[in-house]
Formats: C-alpha cells, sequence, structure tokens
C-alpha cells in the first residue's frame, strides 16, 4: 500500500470514528438540553397557573382544562408536595397518531384550596429537532473531512514527489552499465539528506563494484602467461625419457589441476568480457540451425550417455546478438543438460517463436533454484568448472532474456524468453 | 623445420624451444620486436610464433614486414584469452592461425605443422609415418597400398598423433584438440578410448603395425619403438 493512502485512510478511520461518537454525544447533549428545558418551560407554566387561579376569582374552586395542556380540579385535601414528572403517549386527534407527551402531576394549594393540576406537553418537535440537528452536523463534519482528506492527498502528493522521483531513480541503477544517480532537491531537509546518503552509498558500490571487477579481469588476465609456462614446463617434464612412472603421474596429475585452473580463467575471462561489453558485434542469429550443428557436435556424447533426444524446433527464429554469444549460450545450455542428465535419460530442445526451452531429466537440485546461475555452484561433477551457467546467465542478463528455471516431473527446465525487440519475427 | 619464436616472456620461450627443439624443429628465438625483425631479415623461417604484446612494439609490426618479403612463412600468433581483437586483425593482415594462451604443446605442434604444411608445396601434403599415410584433406588413410577410411573425429585424431609422434599426449589434450571447450561433457576420455580401440583394430586389419602405445593413467604416445 502506498505510503499516501496509508496515511490518508488512517486519517479517514479516526476521523468517522470521531465523528460517530461526537454525533452520538451530540445528540446526547441536545436530548439532555431540551429535555431540562422542557421542564423548566413546564414549571413556569406551573407558576402561571398559580397566579392566574389568584388573579381570576371566576377560575378558583373549579375544575377547568385549558387546551390539551393544561388541567386543575380542586381535590378536597392537600396530601402531598410531591411533583410527579412522567412521559406518556397519548392519542392525537389533530395528528391522528400516538404523539409522546410529558406530563407534569402535583397538588397545591392556593388561596386554602388544594388542586390537583396536571400540566403536559408534546415531545415530538423536540425529537424532530434532536435528529435534524444531528444530521446537519454529520453533513457539515463529513464536508470537513473530504475537503482535509483531497488537501492532503494533493499537498502530500507535491511534497513527496521528490521520495518518489528518487525511488524511480534508483530502480533505474544500473551497476553493470556504471549507473550514475542524479535527485533533485527538495523543500524537505529530510529528503536532501535521504538523497545525499543514497548518492554516497551508491558510489561506494559502484567503486566497490568496478574495483572487484578490475580484480577479476587483472586477476584472469595475469593468470595466462604463469598457467602457460607452468603448463609448458610440466608437458616439456612429462616428455623425459627417465620419469619412472608414478612420477609421470605426478606430473600428469598437476597438469590435470592446471586444465581446472586454465578452465575456470578462461570462464571468468569470457564473463568479463561480457560485463565490458566486448561483444558490441551483432547480427541475426538462426537459433534453429545453431542448435541443430551444437546437437550434431555433441551427438556422440548424447549417444554415449544412450540419452534420447526430442527436438521441435520453430522455422525461422532469430535474434540479433552476438554470434558468438548465441554459440556460448546454446552450447552451454546443451553440454549442462548432458552433463547433468541421468544415464539413458531424456533431453528435450523446444524451439518456440520467442523462446528456447532445453529439458532433461535428472535428480532435483541440493541447492535452492534460484542459486543455479550462481558462479561455481556446480552439481556433482568433478570435471565441471561450474562457471557455464552463470556464463549463461550473464548473456541473456546482456541482452535482457528472460531465464528461468524450474524443475518439475523429473525433468529441470531452462527457459530462455527473447524480447521482442530483439526478434526478427515480432 | 626452421621455427623463429617470438615471445618476451622468458621462461614460456624457453620451454617452447625444448619443446619443438624435441621435436627435431629448429628453433630461433626472439624477446623484442627489434629482434625479431633483425631474425626475418636474415633467416627463412617455416614458421614464426609470434606474441603479439611485446616490450618494444606490436608484433603486428612482423606480420607486415613478412608481406613485404615475398615469403612462404606459416605465422601463427600466440594470443592472449581476452584479445579476440587482435587475433582478428592478425589473421586479416596476414597471420594463418592463433593459439591462445595457456595452450597444450601438442596442440602448438599440431598446429604449426598444420600452418606450415598449408604454405608448402602439394606434395608435401600428405602426412607419413612408416607405411601409414595420411591425407589431410581427405577423411582416408593409407597402410602401404591398402585405403582405409575414416570417420572425422578419428581423421583428425590420427592427424593429431602422427604430427606428434614419440611424444606422451595426454589424454586431456587430445580430448580438447577433439572437442574443444566441449571436451569437459560426460567422460570424452571414454570416447578417446574407444576412437583409439577403432583406430588400431582398422590399422592391425590392414596389416598395419600397432604404434599407439598407451601410457598407463596419463595418455598415450605414437611412436614406432
Amino acid at each position: 500500500m502506498k505510503l499516501l493512502n496509508l496515511t490518508n485512510r488512517f486519517y479517514i478511520i479516526v476521523a468517522l470514528t470521531l465523528l460517530l461518537v461526537s454525533s452520538v454525544f451530540l445528540a446526547y447533549r441536545v436530548i439532555y438540553l431540551i429535555d431540562t428545558e422542557t421542564t423548566e418551560h413546564m414549571l413556569y407554566t406551573k407558576l402561571r397557573v398559580e397566579q392566574q387561579i389568584i388573579a381570576q376569582p371566576q377560575l378558583q374552586k373549579v375544575a377547568f382544562t385549558i387546551g390539551d395542556n393544561i388541567r386543575v380540579e380542586p381535590i378536597n385535601r392537600f396530601s402531598t408536595f410531591k411533583v410527579q414528572l412522567r412521559d406518556t403517549i397519548r392519542y392525537d386527534e389533530y395528528e391522528e397518531g400516538l404523539i409522546p407527551f410529558r406530563e407534569m402531576t402535583y397538588e397545591q394549594q392556593i388561596l386554602g384550596e388544594a388542586y390537583r393540576i396536571s400540566i403536559s406537553q408534546r415531545l415530538t418537535q423536540n425529537n424532530d429537532l434532536v435528529s435534524g440537528l444531528t444530521i446537519t452536523f454529520l453533513l457539515v463534519a463529513i464536508d470537513i473531512i473530504a475537503c482535509f482528506y483531497f488537501l492532503n492527498r494533493y499537498f502530500s502528493s507535491s511534497i513527496w514527489r521528490p521520495f518518489y522521483k528518487a525511488l524511480d531513480t534508483l530502480k533505474k541503477f544500473d551497476l553493470q552499465r556504471g549507473g550514475q544517480v542524479r535527485f533533485e532537491t527538495s523543500r524537505v531537509d529530510e529528503f536532501n539528506a535521504l538523497n545525499e546518503e543514497l548518492i554516497k552509498l551508491t558510489e561506494k558500490v559502484n567503486s566497490d563494484y568496478r574495483n572487484l571487477k578490475e580484480f577479476t579481469e587483472n586477476m584472469s588476465h595475469e593468470t595466462q602467461t604463469p598457467l602457460a609456462i607452468i603448463r609448458s614446463k610440466l608437458e616439456l617434464l612429462l616428455q623425459s625419457d627417465n620419469l619412472r612412472p608414478e612420477q609421470m603421474e605426478q606430473v600428469h596429475a598437476t597438469l590435470d589441476a592446471i586444465n581446472r585452473l586454465t578452465k575456470m580463467n578462461r570462464g571468468l575471462i569470457m564473463l568479463t568480457r561480457i560485463e565490458n561489453d566486448q561483444y558490441a558485434e551483432e547480427e541475426l542469429v538462426e537459433i534453429g540451425a545453431l542448435l541443430q550443428s551444437r546437437l550434431e557436435d555433441l551427438e556422440l556424447f548424447m549417444q554415449s550417455r544412450g540419452l534420447s533426444v526430442e527436438t521441435v524446433l520453430a522455422q525461422d527464429v532469430s535474434v540479433r546478438m552476438n554470434k558468438y554469444l548465441a554459440d556460448i549460450l546454446v552450447s552451454n545450455l546443451l553440454s549442462n543438460a548432458i552433463k547433468y542428465n541421468r544415464e539413458g535419460g531424456k533431453l528435450i530442445v523446444s524451439l518456440f517463436a520467442d523462446s528456447l526451452m532445453v529439458s532433461n531429466s535428472g535428480t532435483p537440485l541440493s541447492i535452492p533454484d534460484h542459486r543455479i546461475f550462481e558462479r561455481f555452484k556446480r552439481g556433482d561433477s568433478p570435471d565441471s568448472v561450474g562457471l557455464g551457467l552463470a556464463i549463461v546467465k550473464r548473456i541473456c542478463d546482456h541482452y535482457h532474456f528472460f531465464l528461468s528455471y524450474r524443475y518439475d516431473e523429473d525433468l529441470h527446465r531452462f527457459y530462455v524468453q527473447f524480447p521482442k525487440e530483439r526478434r526478427n519475427n515480432a | 623445420m626452421n621455427i623463429l619464436i617470438v615471445e618476451d616472456e622468458k621462461a614460456l620461450l624457453s620451454s617452447m624451444t625444448d619443446y619443438l627443439t624435441g621435436t627435431g624443429m629448429h628453433c630461433d628465438t626472439a624477446e623484442t620486436l627489434e629482434a625479431a625483425l633483425l631474425q626475418i631479415s636474415n633467416n627463412d623461417y617455416d614458421c614464426i610464433l609470434l606474441d603479439i604484446g611485446l616490450p618494444d612494439g606490436n608484433g603486428f609490426k612482423v606480420i607486415e614486414a613478412m608481406q613485404e618479403k615475398d615469403h612462404a612463412t606459416g605465422i601463427l600468433i600466440i594470443s592472449a584469452r581476452n584479445s579476440l581483437d587482435d587475433r582478428l586483425t592478425g589473421l586479416n593482415i596476414g597471420a594463418d592461425d592463433y593459439i591462445t594462451k595457456p595452450f597444450h604443446m601438442p596442440e602448438l605442434i599440431a598446429r604449426i605443422k598444420s600452418v606450415a604444411r598449408r604454405r608448402s608445396s602439394t606434395e608435401r601434403k600428405a602426412l607419413i609415418f612408416h607405411e601409414i599415410k595420411l591425407i589431410p584433406d581427405e577423411m582416408v588413410m593409407y597402410i602401404g597400398e591398402k585405403m582405409l577410411s575414416l570417420t572425422k573425429k578419428e581423421h583428425e585424431l590420427m592427424v593429431y598423433l602422427i604430427n606428434n609422434p614419440n611424444r606422451v599426449l595426454t589424454k586431456e589434450a587430445i580430448a580438447e584438440h577433439l572437442w574443444g571447450d566441449h571436451a569437459d561433457i560426460a567422460d570424452s576420455f571414454d570416447f578417446i578410448y574407444s576412437h583409439i580401440k577403432n583406430l588400431r583394430k582398422k590399422i592391425i586389419d590392414c596389416g598395419g603395425k600397432d604404434y599407439i602405445k598407451s601410457v598407463y593413467g596419463v595418455g598415450y604416445k605414437f611412436t614406432a619403438e
């Protein structure tokens, strides 16, 4: 969830809760106020009734009614000072329905005579008032919240814009292309501080990466000559007539180690060369023909392991890339599928209009799937150096091919998808 | 066969010289461009092994100087792995082939012989070892008068063996010669073994002698001894 939405959602939830609570409070408060006001009004009426009876002798010692609201009747004996207040429902002829009323009943002595007086007051208008007030309050409050919501959205998005821009810049950051990052200055100090740190960090990453690359490059380059010397000396030694068989085997074992080192060296050099964009020449390479010719080269190896080979090659699939790298890509995928196949297993090569899949039988990996393309992650083949798939990965990355691996139905499947802009048939 | 080795790395130069001399070639050496140019102006060579990166200049000058000389000399570039451009330039201006460091010595011999043969006159093109005669560009071999056909790999293997007589050839060197970068797929040594077995059988069936000796645990030796 976006930061903006998150804060907004938080604000809205809090505002709505507050609104709900305060509208309930408001309603009760209004009800309470009206209630007290009604009672007070009735007490005032009570006083007025008393004054009228005193003032008008014709009202004394008789029972009378004023409207629906006031009823006075003389009683023989005054019995209590208690004023009874109760809410009741009465049939109202005018409204033709039951209407809530408040009724106040009390006894009073006026000019020595005892009266029972009851005063009542309709409550309906009060309820209408309460709901009217609450609704008005709600409407105003919702208006305000909505206003704040949109204002907040607007201001936040303008305040956070430098942050999102910086994020975007970071997403496009590519180490292999020697990524330089640049951020725009913001009014917000925290963002500026963040950007400064990011610039420092990426510069550090860049220089570390450059150093590492240079190290690998120098290492593999500078070891070539010593390796050539060691190998030549050992091969020379192997030709001496007076070597005992066990000495010969020792020389051979050393040579064998040198061979592995040489292969490793070659692989690393290839990786750095791809990284340094030293295979810049590109042409449309027909993948089907390439696969066919590599499969022919490898036929002997496939036969010897008793592999059953299935090929489904789509016609006329050409990809714009370096010819040599295309060869390496295809060869490495195929040789990997032969090397790690089981005796009498399957090798399936499928070329589609936009992708290539190479599958081979074999036991599941002992390492997590995603690590299969890492350097020196090799299977149980002692002859292997463990750079073949790393090179495949690097080639795919270089051309933005989508490379994936999965294992299902007893098959290791390597899938290379060629992007549209590199295909002839797009 | 007269060879000029141009290489500034002394240790490598000396082992190449020793190895090549051991196969009966005559070697002159040069560690600098100046020395190399002097050598080619004074002598004729069948083949020049040329390292491009020399302390006092670019080895391409040697190729250019040879072009002016109207020569029959094969030129084999010895290059570092990561200098593809050097190899291409070299081939474009007149070199015959290249080999990348580090290389197997028998491979170097095979390349030298093939380069020298391409430069020489036609009648010398057949490879001959006692009663065995091999025509490089055809898949056939003669044992005395009898002709027998070979598969492509058997033929390549036979050329390699005849070019490297009396030398111990490791299985790895043979595998790399035959399959290049694919050599480490599966057990290529089994294939070498079966190719050698087939070759032996074919040669013996035609009345030839078995010149392919196993060197236990190491590889093979092609020898008449």
